[in-house]
């Protein structure tokens, strides 16, 4: 039993890494679309979001625990404000859905992203309970 | 849940820092355990009693 697991470099670059990958997504949506600024804008700011997250990890016990996932209280922490974000979200498309319905709308992409809210947490919740 | 980590770790002069790199947490996890804010998992919690050469049950009381 070891509560000190070695950080592989997988992890602790996996979030300035996914920031990169975004901000690369958003420069080739950017130049297929005809909006070059959009794209230059959204690869330097994703790309210097991923660059300051790495700086001050090394000096926020929160920021260096979310980089390491060594720290199950981070871990945990992380898992909440997770669930929060998901449920606002959820709550915004549900909103929005009803909204869109009561404009005469077909409430697209709502009902398709709230939909999908739906069937992740179904296949979700299969999933762990088989796991648990 | 009450427990003695703080009185633990000072006994053997152990910052939070110390302790927590000891048990690969952080500093401010120590801390929320030692003040229960927060309830460590079963494997961190028998870390921390082996550390200590403890039982769980000798460093985390149940409230009652």
């Amino acid at each position: 039993m070891s509560t000190t697991d070695k950080v592989s470099p997988a992890t602790r670059w996996a979030v300035p890494g996914v920031a990169a990958l975004a901000g690369v997504a958003y420069l080739v949506a950017g130049l297929l679309g005809g909006d070059v600024s959009f794209g230059v804008l959204g690869f330097v700011l994703m790309l210097g979001t991923g660059v300051v997250f790495m700086l001050v990890a090394r000096r926020s016990d929160t920021l260096a625990g979310l980089r390491d996932r060594t720290d199950e209280r981070i871990n945990a922490i992380d898992r909440s404000a997770s669930l929060v974000a998901g449920m606002a979200v959820l709550l915004a498309v549900l909103v929005m859905f009803v909204v869109e319905i009561a404009q005469g709308a077909d409430g697209s992409p709502y009902y398709q992203l709230g939909a999908l809210g739906g069937v992740t947490y179904l296949l979700s919740l299969i999933w762990l309970r088989y796991r648990r | 849940m009450r427990n003695d980590v703080r009185g633990e770790r000072l006994a053997r002069g152990l910052s939070q820092a110390a302790l927590g790199e000891a048990l690969g947490v952080s500093r401010q996890t120590v801390n929320s355990i030692e003040t229960g804010r927060y309830m460590p998992s079963l494997p961190l919690a028998i870390a921390l009693a082996r550390y200590f050469s403890k039982t769980v049950e000798e460093v985390f009381h149940v409230n009652d």
